[in-house]
């Protein structure tokens, strides 16, 4: 990663700190672990830590669990040759312990990539619910542990919600579990399922983030998903395809706010309770894609195919983060994309 | 407001096969010409095996992929230049990139129905670079609606804004093809396509059966000009499509002279149903067999019919030619067996 990156990140982190210091003095001086922590949300958990650490004396050491965690040292390695971050290559379905300093847990140990999930339906399901039962299982004997935060995911609440609401912490509508496109929502709620458990059975402090839709740093243009399509799109001076209508409403979140709300949720969320992480400002297809066209500069046209007439809604309800945490959002649709289209083009 | 079909035309692939993948270079040129006219969506351009296939195992082209697809892209202006691409024969590097380099714009991305997690690579790349990609399941007619869903979700999920059932052995009758086009047009969001053979004289019905379940795109090819018994006639689909009032954008005279020009120039030999052919629908066998399988059962002094039959019991695929040799053996000692018991 070259330097304007790593200025451009530096900004990002000087944003978010500049309105949640006071809110993670909780975090200062603690250990915490990160399974997965080479993925979008681990690496701007560990990306607005060393932040903290340099520029507000937080304090905070990490400890980042990947599989494989050989192209995340050689891509940044402003990350990775630091005393405050520590790595291990493990495959989290055997993890065996954990060291006893540690604090907090955050546990982001899956792929949101449906891709992955349609060819490895297995493997998914696997990391998911046996990751989740070994590291809750390796928390236990931790004698500081503060806090474990399983990063579910928007998912879980099914395809159709019946009315066209944001979409709250309680609105679960239905799922197909016999569709292997099903395979990672289901085991996501099998996963906070046995979150629930462990609370309820041994008292753990187990809290839980369900993450919609993010643009921004750290995203992978190649992700199969509309607006990362659009934005490479664009950025390659070729039309847009909407395969819909372009009806769809989602909603983005700029990371640089995730990562304040991930760890705030870490620091204070209640124990046994899911908090919505997203951003309630919806937006369809088709405007997203007019305002990346505008904020490219391209001269490309955007086709849309009417292929479907989806027109679901999948934009959370954040009054739960809002009210009982303090956390806002910093970055509005028009904002986020705007940013996000200035760092993929750096 | 008529409906709309999308037509498209796999003559100079999917015909390839005919000529023993021997199109030149006046060929390509000509029928792109004939078939820009027309207003056809997308040709298709390539060995009959697809990008990168050209081989002593599958047969070599007479001209160079980039050869085939330059000529083409310079004959062709509103419609698309499309290749068909199957992991195994195409490579990213040594083909994907320099077809693109040219300039086509659709990629099939095609398989053997029950493999789509090898087109992952493929599709994920062709969607980087900005083109438009069609997932193919090919031999559909081997598996149930239920695994042809699960494995055209894949694709979709990988980044394929479409998949085509292939009836690559002619083997389909109407009700199958009614069955698995609607059960796959309301289980996915991208549009689903039909890609005909007519082994057993269904190629034209079993086109319209599958618009008329949902299905959105088709395959055709002039004066049916493909593997086998060729595939779904195009300039007949283009007309029996406008009697029933859908909108293809093609040009019904011009595509009627195209198929002049094709027959006149590049058709050696007309498609016919030919005795193989019709067993080779009946098993369920890729007509692609037929030759190599007379081959054989010429040497072993078999019924080539015998073997195909053979053949679509054990579910053969493309690239399981060499299971004709195993077969023909096992018929001749059956045979012999069956003689020597009537003898005794």
């Amino acid at each position: 990663m070259d330097k304007k990156h790593i200025e451009f990140l530096k900004k990002d982190c000087e944003d978010a700190a500049s309105w949640s210091l006071d809110m993670l003095e909780e975090l200062k001086n603690k250990k915490i672990f990160i399974a997965g922590g080479t993925g979008f949300l681990g690496t701007w958990v560990a990306e607005f830590i060393t932040y903290l650490n340099d520029n507000h004396q937080f304090n905070v050491s990490l400890t980042i669990l990947a599989r494989n965690i050989d192209s995340f040292k050689n891509d940044k390695k402003h990350l990775t040759e630091r005393k405050d971050i520590e790595f291990i290559s493990k495959d989290i379905r055997n993890l065996n312990e954990l060291s006893n300093d540690v604090s907090f847990i955050i546990h982001a140990a899956s792929s949101p990539d449906n891709r992955i999930h349609v060819s490895n339906p297995i493997d998914t399901i696997s990391i998911i619910t046996k990751g989740t039962d070994n590291l809750i299982d390796s928390a236990f004997k931790l004698p500081d542990l503060k806090k474990i935060l399983y990063v579910s995911s928007g998912q879980i609440y099914g395809r159709s919600i019946p009315s066209n609401k944001l979409i709250s912490e309680s609105d679960f509508g239905p799922m197909d579990c016999n569709k292997v496109n099903s395979i990672y929502s289901e085991a996501k709620r099998l996963a906070e399922a046995t979150c629930c458990a462990y609370v309820s059975q041994y008292k753990l402090p187990i809290v839980i983030a369900r993450p919609f839709s993010f643009i921004g740093p750290y995203q992978s243009l190649s992700k199969p998903w509309a607006i990362n399509n659009f934005i490479n799109e664009a950025l390659n001076k070729k039309n847009i395809r909407i395969i819909g209508n372009g009806e769809p409403i989602r909603s983005y979140m700029y990371p640089a706010d995730m990562v304040v709300w991930i760890l705030k949720i870490l620091a204070s969320g209640k124990r046994n309770t899911s908090y919505n992480v997203g951003s309630p400002y919806g937006i369809s297809l088709k405007n997203v894609a007019e305002k990346i066209v505008q904020f490219t500069d391209s001269k490309v046209d955007i086709d849309i195919k009417y292929n479907n007439d989806d027109s679901s809604l999948y934009v959370p309800d954040i009054s739960l983060c809002q009210n009982d945490l303090g956390l806002k959002i910093n970055y509005d649709v028009e904002e986020t994309i705007r940013r996000a289209i200035s760092w993929f083009k750096l | 407001m008529r409906k709309k079909v999308y037509i498209h035309d796999v003559s100079l692939r999917d015909g390839s096969h005919a000529i023993s993948h021997k199109l030149d270079k006046h060929q390509i040129a000509l029928y792109c010409q004939a078939a820009e006219k027309a207003g056809v969506p997308s040709v298709e351009v390539g060995h009959g095996n697809g990008l990168g296939a050209s081989s002593i195992q599958v047969g070599f082209s007479r001209l160079e992929d980039i050869e085939m697809l330059s000529i083409a892209r310079e004959n062709l202006t509103k419609t698309k230049l499309a290749i068909h691409v199957m992991p195994g024969f195409t490579t990213i590097n040594k083909d994907l990139k320099k077809a693109f380099e040219i300039g086509v714009d659709l990629v099939r991305e095609a398989c053997h129905c029950t493999e789509a997690d090898i087109t992952e690579r493929h599709i994920a790349f062709a969607r980087d670079c900005g083109k438009e990609v069609i997932g193919a399941l090919m031999m559909t007619h081997m598996v149930s609606k239920e695994i042809l869903l699960e494995e055209a979700i894949k694709m979709q999920s990988y980044g394929a804004e479409g998949i085509v059932l292939y009836d690559s052995a002619g083997a389909y009758l109407p009700e199958n093809v009614r069955e698995k086009i609607s059960y796959l047009v309301s289980g996915l969001n991208i549009p689903v396509g039909f890609h005909a053979h007519n082994n057993l004289g269904m190629a034209i019905a079993n086109s319209i059966t599958a618009v008329e379940s949902g299905a959105k795109i088709i395959d055709g090819a002039i004066r049916g000009f493909g593997a086998g018994a060729g595939n779904a006639q195009l300039e007949v689909l283009a007309a029996v499509l406008e009697k029933m009032e859908y909108e293809t954008g093609i040009s019904l005279y011009k595509i009627l002279d195209a198929a002049e020009i094709a027959q006149e120039n590049i058709i050696e030999e007309l498609p016919t149903i030919k005795n193989l052919s019709i067993i080779s629908g009946l098993s369920g066998v890729f007509s692609g067999f037929s030759k190599p399988v007379s081959r054989v059962a010429k040497e072993y002094e078999l019924d080539a019919r015998d073997i195909f039959v053979e053949l679509g019991r054990r579910k053969v695929v493309a690239g399981q030619e060499d299971l004709i040799v195993e077969v023909a053996l096992d018929l001749k000692k059956k045979n012999s067996t069956f003689n020597s018991s009537s003898n005794g």
